[in-house]
């Protein structure tokens, strides 16, 4: 027992949870709505640039990317170019307006812009679709680290996880959810950075490493034994390292492209984010130290995907590293990287940094959506005159509703890759809130009922493109369908704006508050 | 019109009117959301032909695009793994920069 518990990644995991538990104590004060759901307005550039960055970089990208990489090769690494793509969108065309037009959710921004229960309610339902696709992958890499490292079942996993996620923003609101995140991130970027130096350390150099794959051919030795045919697993390093690995069309590619680069400016956890700072110049400072974070760590999470394959055919791995590289699947490519790298104390670092980053992510999916449905649907649509302090309550029974239904949809995903199912949640944002965000900041012409017909369709087109592909013809059928959901979204906004033509009659005012000077510090 | 930033949203009846009878926008928030769009479309336009120019390349001239540069990295794996990454920071920097040119402009032009 006394062996287990000053293991490595034991020590490394309890020490994560003690400072979690720490933060969120000294955060437990939440007063009142504002305090509990935009952390009262209160952090700067630095401290949100660093929440916004342990936001967006999930375990997709710590665990994903990499995974990604190491199984499809440059097609993986694709990935990682296109998710790097959205912050700098959304710092150039929604960061500032968002910041000045100020309140705590995304679905306030269309009750306030229309005056409108119906669009608050729509905005709702696509921001539990959205985090729900986003929350499942980082509850599946929880379960599997769980699991491959410490033995427990994927069940256990999943209900763990939520239990953590419910006290953690539970009790600390957005407060203790910001501070969090940002320290989460530097603990992430820490444990990226010790692998960078290990593996230059080993000689695994860049340039070295991919002409290696590059020109390998045939079975990998070791693989046999974890296979489930019993025969070494093949590998074609030439193709890996080209194109066509995984998208086999030109337009495959730009489907997924568009998909990936607008999504983020449609991710309701990211833009809550702006919410939070004081200012819109904090705002856009933010986003641009985010931006240079997230850059950073996409290119770390090539590199070491790369290092992962390149440790699996050498053949010189240890007989556990292979195992784990074999069974584990393209999720656990990290942390069986840093095992092979740097022994029992770079596992526990990873380990300890992987749950960053999936309780950072988890916590923004969990407060976002806890104000969908305490702030957007009980105290707006519901139940009008309710104290704050209600508000906080309802907040917190929300977040144990989510850590239900998140949990429920975790353990449904068991086999999915992390990487893929957040490039899906992404293809959603970027065809329902996108156009909404955008259109809604930038154009007048926008109406109440072209920014209802926008969500809907752009939600009902992406589950039927992502769901059910068999029923569409064969050139329809894409692996993330953005080159057709991404018009769609944004053309229902507009021809049917173009035809309603009923715009609010406050609009001029409305983008006066958001665009003008005087509100930068509202 | 009621009041958002640091208070709570509360939900007013708002008429609509037909878009034809909008009236023109001020005059300052206009000129700021003309620069404001006009700056962030230019450096958007820019960074698209950019993106879109590496699936074009890969897929339309590949023996360029997987030409080993060093080692076993090709110009498509260095373009799209290391120097997009820097062009996202770039891209958002460049813009922050002049939106903070164009402030300290109101500024001045206020005063």
């Amino acid at each position: 027992m006394m062996e287990a518990l000053l293991e490595p990644k034991m020590l490394m995991t309890i020490a994560l949870m003690g400072t979690i538990v720490y933060i969120t104590y000294l955060t437990k004060r939440n007063a009142t709505a504002s305090d509990f759901f935009v952390g009262g307005r209160s952090f700067g550039w630095f401290t949100n640039g660093s929440a916004i960055g342990g936001d967006y970089l999930s375990a997709a990208t710590f665990l994903g990317i990499a995974g990604l990489t190491f199984q499809l090769g440059y097609d993986g690494a694709y990935y990682a170019f296109c998710f790097s793509i959205g912050l700098t969108l959304l710092a150039i065309f929604v960061a500032g307006p968002l910041r000045r037009f100020g309140a705590f959710t995304v679905a306030d921004f269309l009750a306030y812009r229309f005056h409108s229960k119906r669009a608050r309610l729509v905005a709702v339902a696509v921001v539990l679709a959205i985090s729900g696709f986003y929350a499942a992958p980082q509850l599946l890499g929880a379960a599997q680290i769980l699991s491959m490292f410490f033995g427990t079942s994927y069940e256990f996993g999943i209900i763990f996880t939520c239990v953590v996620m419910i006290f953690y923003v539970g009790i600390g609101g957005m407060k203790g959810t910001t501070i969090n995140q940002a320290l989460e991130l530097w603990i992430r970027l820490g444990a990226f950075i010790v692998m960078l130096v290990a593996a230059v350390y080993s000689g695994l150099h860049y340039d070295k490493i991919l002409a290696a794959i590059n020109s390998f051919s045939g079975p990998i030795t070791g693989t046999s034994p974890y296979a489930l045919d019993g025969n070494d697993v093949n590998f074609d390093g030439a193709a890996w390292t080209g194109t066509g690995f995984y998208f086999p069309t030109f337009w495959q590619t730009i489907s997924m492209t568009i998909g990936l680069a607008l999504g983020t400016i449609g991710l309701p956890h990211i833009l809550l984010r702006f919410y939070t700072n004081p200012s819109a110049k904090a705002a856009r400072k933010s986003a641009l130290m985010a931006i240079g974070i997230a850059s950073t760590f996409f290119l770390l999470a090539v590199y070491l995907g790369v290092v992962g394959r390149s440790i699996f055919i050498s053949g010189t791995a240890s007989e556990e590293v292979m195992r784990d590289l074999v069974l584990g699947g393209n999720n656990m490519v990290i942390p069986t990287t840093a095992l092979a790298l740097g022994g029992k104390w770079l596992l526990g670092l990873v380990i300890a940094g992987a749950f960053a980053a999936i309780f950072s992510n988890l916590s923004g999916l969990f407060i976002t959506s806890s104000g969908a449905l305490a702030h957007d649907l009980y105290a707006n649509i519901m139940k009008k005159d309710i104290t704050q302090k209600q508000r906080v309550i309802a907040g917190k029974v929300a977040i144990v509703l989510l850590g239900i239904l998140y949990g429920a949809l975790g353990l449904l995903v068991k086999d999915a890759s992390i990487g893929h199912l957040v490039a899906l949640a992404f293809t959603v944002a970027a065809s329902t809130f996108t156009p909404i965000f955008i259109l809604g900041i930038w154009w007048r012409g926008m109406t109440e009922k072209g920014a209802i017909a926008g969500l809907l369709i752009g939600l009902g087109v992406s589950m039927w493109m992502i769901f059910l592909p068999g029923t569409l013809p064969s050139f329809l059928q894409f692996k993330i369908p953005g080159i057709v959901t991404v018009p769609v979204g944004f053309l229902s906004v507009i021809i049917v704006s173009l035809l309603d033509r009923k715009v609010p009659a406050d609009v001029n005012e409305f983008m006066k508050r958001v665009h003008s000077k005087e509100s930068e510090t509202v | 019109m009621a009041e958002v930033g640091s208070h709570d949203y509360e939900y007013v009846e708002a008429g609509t009117i037909d878009v034809k009878d909008l009236p023109p926008l001020d005059a300052a928030t206009n000129k700021i959301m003309k620069d404001e769009f006009t700056t962030g479309l230019s450096l958007s336009v820019f960074y698209f032909i950019l993106i879109f120019s590496i699936p074009v390349m890969n897929w339309f001239a590949p023996a360029f695009a997987f030409k080993k540069i060093w080692g076993g990295i090709t110009v498509t794996w260095f373009v799209t793994t290391v120097v997009m990454m820097a062009m996202a920071f770039i891209i958002a920097y460049v813009h922050t920069a002049m939106y903070e040119k164009r402030l300290k402009k109101y500024d001045i032009a206020n005063k």
